[in-house]
């Protein structure tokens, strides 16, 4: 619902720009191949970083947790542990009526973390591949293919841990209120969590293969 | 009858003779029938005992099916219907008549329960769920209700008689000490019939007198006669209700 | 979808609600009620599941009082459960509280008409349909009043609004007030469910409607039933039903024309899960009349009424097996209100004796 605004909205913007320029007489400045070749390998480069670990961030967190307003003390102690996602709201509550869930779930949280770390890691081997390199240099055909190179590992990278955080998140609310009503259930759902939790492993290790024949930013 | 303590001193003649003879005769009419009478009672009364027993045992039973009836509604309907049924009765359905039943003389108060026909104030009651358990629970009352009628009125009866018979039985044990009150009694009311007698002789002396005078002066007489009147009215009712209650003694 | 983004405001209502269904009584824990000898063991029975509330209680106390305490528990929960609420869940829960609502109005209707002392009608009213501002309506002194306040101050105007005139309060009987109120609510809630775009095409929605499709049904079926025998016409009975439902149309319509327990065999007849009812409740053969529920003089199968209830468990049952759904609240609610029932029932039958028909309760967890 609230994304198909998004997605309406950036739709009607591109359009309306480039129908201004079709019409304005800047038809030709509409060049996808300049635009490409304008625009800096770095812009690509620290752009992939960003959406990496951004969107790895995006999923482990997905939304931050709002303490509600009425909760009794032993649930704000589970709010400071960890405000994570959709599991978390579901451990809070699962929690209050079966407190024994708390440090078990914590197992769902630390997946949805992992996610985060994956992320992390990327953005770090991916920005140990940048170099400072001045003028026209930059513009060779190895900056170029280590700048989209990066841009599309790290949004291989974020993307599939934006998708394994919420399948993670979503897997570990069932488990936590699974286990609050039959602790015999909770290895049975840990096993599938770890399912969705290994997507976010397959990004990862794709976006290694694509970055690693990417050779650093050089002269 | 009496032991031989206390027997009764009575002067050897002749005539006490034929008295207490006659006196014995009276107390032995007497004696049987305030007997038959509270035979006729007491076996009435045991009937009833008996019916009492019957509709106390039933009335345990049928009380607890309603009640249980009620917590059958209570489980259908799933609150309480008992402000709803008491808005919408507008009239009552189950009614009762008195009639009275005569047994031996006494007089028996019986309750007698009908229903109205076409009275369906909370028919619609639990329309939504639960229906069917309201109507049923209300025959269930009807039963209980009825039985609570029939066993009000054995138990009034039943009250009633008790009160006649303990009457009945004591006046048949007492009817020796009372007979020497009704023969004191008796001696008064014949010195009362010959007052009586002479009165009337003085009244129709007076009439006959009065009814002379009335020729010759009305106006003179009337007063006088007015006083005499009132008088000789007001001795006979006196006499008039003492001998009832004579009569109901012998 | 809905798992992206119910639990931002909704995930730690649904724990919690899930965490009070699952304190719900066992067929374990009624299996130990019903060897109660007294109702003080059965206060013991319930002590680990209801605690606190029933803690005050005197020494034996009576069935209502039990079963008042037991409300006040349900009550407790719900308020907190509401307070916690935000956004649609809020409405929906309010929702929720309009069928008690309607059942207060009702009351305080038939209190109005007759001049009953009104702060004696606030306290027989369901806590879960309290409104802030019921008091006002007692202020009302005559009928057209009270219909002006009811408008103006109640969720339910429009369920008012467009079927019922103030002259209806005065001249119909108020079950037909009440169930006319009640289809209007149940079609707005159906409504409401299906449309409202934080529900439609999510669980809640699918599974709302299958419940309230089945009150729908339950209800018209109900009140065709128990409508034989009394002077409630066949046009003013087809005003009852709601426009919704496995039955409706066709089934609705059968049912507006049925003129005994047949009738109304035959109307169900296209939906087999009445159906099977029907035969189980051995209602098909006509033979006793609508009187044929189990009672204490009746038979020992099952009444439909009793198979009705056991649909409603299992669908609530049901809900929870679906995550991210609003539908648990109300099927917690149904749940928890079976179980008063329950414990009402067994209650009454070791205080009146009657253990033979103790295991009538509706279990199904």
């Amino acid at each position: 619902m609230s994304l198909s605004y998004g997605i309406g909205g950036a739709a009607s913007t591109l359009a309306v720009v480039g129908a201004y320029m079709l019409f304005t007489g800047d038809g030709e400045a509409f060049n996808v191949g300049q635009f490409l070749e304008d625009v800096s390998p770095y812009a690509w480069a620290d752009m992939g970083i960003g959406l990496c670990i951004g969107l790895s961030v995006v999923g482990a967190a997905w939304y931050n947790f709002h303490p509600p307003p009425h909760s009794p003390p032993k649930v704000i102690k589970l709010t400071k542990s960890r405000g994570i996602l959709i599991t978390g709201s579901s451990i809070i509550g699962g929690g209050v009526r079966a407190p024994r869930i708390r440090t078990k779930n914590l197992i769902s949280i630390i997946f949805c973390e992992v996610v985060a770390i994956y992320g992390v890691i990327m953005s770090i081997v991916f920005s140990s591949k940048l170099n400072l390199v001045e003028g026209e240099a930059l513009y060779s055909g190895n900056n170029y293919y280590t700048g989209y190179a990066l841009f599309w590992a790290g949004l291989t990278v974020g993307m599939c841990n934006l998708i394994c955080g919420i399948s993670v998140g979503i897997n570990g609310s069932g488990a936590a209120l699974a286990d609050a009503a039959d602790p015999s259930l909770f290895v049975k759902i840990l096993v599938i969590e770890i399912f969705s939790s290994v997507l976010g492993l397959f990004g990862l290790i794709i976006g290694l293969l694509v970055s690693s024949k990417a050779a650093d930013f050089s002269d | 009858m009496s032991g031989a303590g206390n027997r009764e001193a009575v002067f050897p003649t002749r005539q006490s003779l034929g008295l207490m003879k006659a006196k014995l005769k009276g107390a032995q009419t007497g004696h049987d029938l305030l007997k038959r009478k509270s035979e006729a009672l007491t076996k009435r009364f045991r009937e009833i005992t008996r019916r009492i027993d019957e509709a106390k045992r039933k009335m345990g039973r049928v009380m607890q099916i309603a009640a249980f009836s009620l917590a059958e509604v209570t489980y259908a309907v799933g609150g309480d219907i008992g402000y709803q049924v008491q808005e919408s009765a507008k009239s009552a359905r189950f009614r009762i008549r008195t009639k009275q039943e005569n047994v031996s003389g006494v007089l028996l108060p019986a309750f007698e329960s009908y229903n109205t026909d076409g009275n369906n104030d909370f028919g619609l009651t639990g329309l939504g769920k639960g229906g069917q358990q309201v109507q049923r629970c209300r025959e269930t009352y009807a039963r209980a209700v009825e039985t609570l009628v029939e066993l009000a009125s054995l138990q009034t009866a039943f009250v009633i008689l008790d009160e006649v018979i303990k009457v009945v039985n004591r006046r048949d044990i007492n009817s020796e000490l009372d007979e020497l009150d009704r023969e004191e009694f008796f001696r008064l009311k014949k010195v009362q019939n010959k007052k009586q007698r002479d009165t009337a002789a003085q009244d129709a002396e007076m009439k006959l007198k009065r009814e002379a005078a009335e020729k010759a002066d009305e106006a003179e007489v009337k007063v006088e006669s007015d006083k005499k009147n009132a008088s000789g009215g007001g001795e006979s009712a006196d006499i008039l209700g003492e001998q009832e209650d004579a009569d109901v003694i012998f | 979808m809905e798992g992206l983004f119910f639990n931002v405001n909704n995930g730690y209502i649904e724990g919690i609600v899930r965490g009070y269904r699952n304190g719900l009584l066992t067929s374990q824990n009624y299996n130990n009620l019903i060897q109660c000898e007294t109702i003080d063991d059965l206060k013991l029975q319930l002590g680990p599941a209801y605690g606190d509330f029933l803690a005050s209680l005197p020494p034996n106390p009576s069935t209502s009082t039990l079963a008042a305490k037991t409300t006040d528990k349900l009550i407790s929960e719900f308020r907190y459960v509401r307070a916690n609420a935000v956004g649609a869940l809020a409405k929906f829960m309010d929702y929720l509280t309009y069928g008690y609502m309607i059942d207060n109005v009702a009351l305080l209707i038939t209190g109005t008409l007759h001049e009953r002392d009104t702060r004696e009608l606030l306290e027989r009213c369901h806590p879960l349909g309290w409104f802030e501002t019921m008091p006002v309506l007692c202020v009302a002194t005559n009928i057209e009043e009270l219909y002006n306040s009811v408008l103006i101050e109640t969720p339910l105007a429009p369920y008012f609004k467009g079927s019922l005139s103030h002259q209806d309060l005065d001249e119909l009987n108020i079950e037909i007030v009440r169930n006319t109120l009640y289809k209007n609510y149940l079609e707005d809630f159906h409504n409401f469910v299906n449309t409202d775009p934080a529900m439609s095409g999510t669980p809640t929605a699918e599974v709302m409607t299958e419940i309230l499709e089945f009150e729908a049904d339950r209800r018209a079926i109900n009140i065709t039933l128990n409508s034989f025998g009394t002077d409630l016409s066949k046009a003013d009975r087809k005003k009852l039903y709601p426009a919704f439902g496995r039955l409706y149309p066709e089934g609705s319509y059968m049912l507006s024309r049925a003129d005994d327990i047949e009738g109304v065999r035959l109307a169900v007849e296209g939906v087999n899960d009445y159906k099977t009812y029907f035969d189980a409740a051995g209602m098909g053969q006509s033979s006793s009349g609508a009187g044929n529920m189990s009672g204490g003089t009746g038979g020992e199968g099952k009444s439909l009424e009793d198979m009705f209830y056991q649909k409603e468990m299992e669908i609530s049952k049901g809900a929870f097996t679906r995550q991210f759904t609003f539908a648990i609240v109300y099927a917690w609610v149904k749940l928890r209100e079976q179980e008063i029932r329950n414990i009402t029932w067994i209650a009454e039958c070791i205080a009146q004796n009657q253990k033979e028909r103790i295991g009538n309760y509706i279990s199904v967890f």
